[in-house]
């Protein structure tokens, strides 16, 4: 594919017109030369729309006249929110305004249904992704960790504790429906819609408590959310992650977008949790009233 | 036949591999995604698995996982071929139990059949 040529007249269509599979070529190609290789199937992209309320409606992709494509974005869309995901432009055309026009039309699409509060994660080191982002009037508001625990690591005995396992119904219940300002992957929604969520409670001796949901796919143990409700967190971390690898000692695990400052990590990296890299969180607008509880 | 199963999704990066390791009189098995990977490594039991970290069903960490978990596969090297960051690299290595990386892109393709052939020697 040519560079795009200044006058070259650039058409956004909803991610809507596509197929899975086109949407999945697409967005493969604005990332084969990614800082973190994240390649999508169509059945992992699906799952991603689905999950995190992606609008496909409202999401864009690019393309010239003639049909050669330039690059994709998606738009989230929940009460009073959205988050921008998956900008990418394919290589040899970027530094010609792709990626600015496609923020610029998805903000205005979220806009036009009422929402003003903007948030999304880039990779730490990519700048120009990031310095677009603070032109467009993003700002900064944390820093989160990707971490990684390889099925290899040491076994650990379970913690002795009081452990009861939670059922979907019981975990999501745990969770709630007030994390709204949270990174968008870590959201209630997003683990209510992922399939094969359960957790665990447990109640240490000393009386701390404390839970954990997750999602279980075949080969992999994804989507954390936790808290401690009594006692030290990263104790209680480190217990509860005893007891998941004890029961899943032959699953890889990925925890997305944990802060930098959580008091839980220290249980995490006691446990061989390693960091993979982190995504600067930024926000646009303020989070409305309702996001504020 | 040396036995080489390539992980890799992205056509020409196979396309280059191939075509150095072809020459080299290897024989290669492709799989562009990790099920297929550990499908192809279970039956074909290869020399060398050269595995991309960013595979479009499971990335290649979670596979090495289930691939280094098979006894069969025990003297096979697992060397990840990836484009993040050398530092990153290092970690994933070290923690998913690969032989070694190779870094993205592959320009110096003398280079990268070297490093192979250091790997398939190895003991």
């Amino acid at each position: 594919m040519s560079p795009v040529e200044s006058n070259t007249a650039v058409k956004l269509i909803p991610v809507s017109d596509f197929t899975d599979e086109q949407l999945a070529a697409i967005y493969n190609q604005t990332r084969v030369d990614y800082l973190v290789p994240m390649p999508m199937n169509a059945a992992r992209l699906g799952e991603y729309i689905s999950t995190y309320d992606v609008s496909r409606e409202h999401s864009l992709v690019a393309q010239t006249d003639d049909g050669e494509m330039l690059g994709v974005n998606m738009l989230g869309l929940r009460p009073d929110r959205a988050w921008i995901t998956r900008l990418g432009v394919i290589p040899n055309t970027r530094r010609h305004g792709v990626g600015q026009l496609l923020m610029e039309s998805l903000m205005r699409n979220a806009e036009d249904l009422s929402v003003h509060f903007f948030m999304l994660e880039v990779i730490k080191h990519n700048t120009p992704a990031h310095q677009l982002f603070l032109k467009l009037g993003f700002y900064e508001v944390g820093e989160l960790l990707v971490l990684r625990r390889s099925p290899l690591t040491h076994a650990v005995d379970p913690v002795v504790a009081d452990a009861r396992r939670l059922e979907r119904h019981d975990a999501l219940t745990l969770v709630g429906w007030d994390r709204g300002t949270q990174p968008w992957t870590n959201q209630s929604e997003s683990l209510a819609n992922a399939f094969e969520v359960s957790g665990l409670y447990l109640t240490l001796a000393d009386g701390s408590r404390g839970w954990l949901v997750y999602q279980r796919q075949k080969f992999l143990l994804t989507r954390f959310a936790f808290k401690t409700e009594a006692g030290d967190p990263a104790t209680v971390a480190y217990a509860l992650l005893s007891h998941l690898h004890n029961q899943y000692p032959r699953l890889d695990t990925q925890v997305e977008n944990i802060q930098i400052n959580d008091p839980h990590l220290p249980g995490f990296y006691r446990m061989g949790y390693v960091e993979a890299f982190r995504r600067i969180e930024m926000w646009h607008g303020t989070p409305p009233p309702t996001l504020q509880k | 036949m040396t036995k080489i199963l390539l992980v890799e999704d992205i056509p020409d990066n196979v396309e280059l591999v191939r075509k150095a390791l072809s020459g080299r009189g290897y024989e290669i098995v492709h799989s562009p995604d990790a099920e297929t990977g550990l499908s192809l490594a279970l039956e074909h039991v290869p020399d060398l698995i050269l595995l991309d970290l960013g595979l479009p069903d499971y990335d290649g960490q979670t596979l090495a996982g289930w691939l280094r978990a098979e006894p069969v596969l025990d003297s096979t090297p697992i060397v990840a071929v990836t484009a993040w960051p050398e530092e990153t690299a290092k970690k994933m290595v070290e923690s998913y139990g690969f032989d070694g990386y190779i870094c993205k892109p592959i320009i110096k393709v003398g280079e990268f059949l070297a490093k192979v052939d250091s790997y398939l020697k190895a003991p």
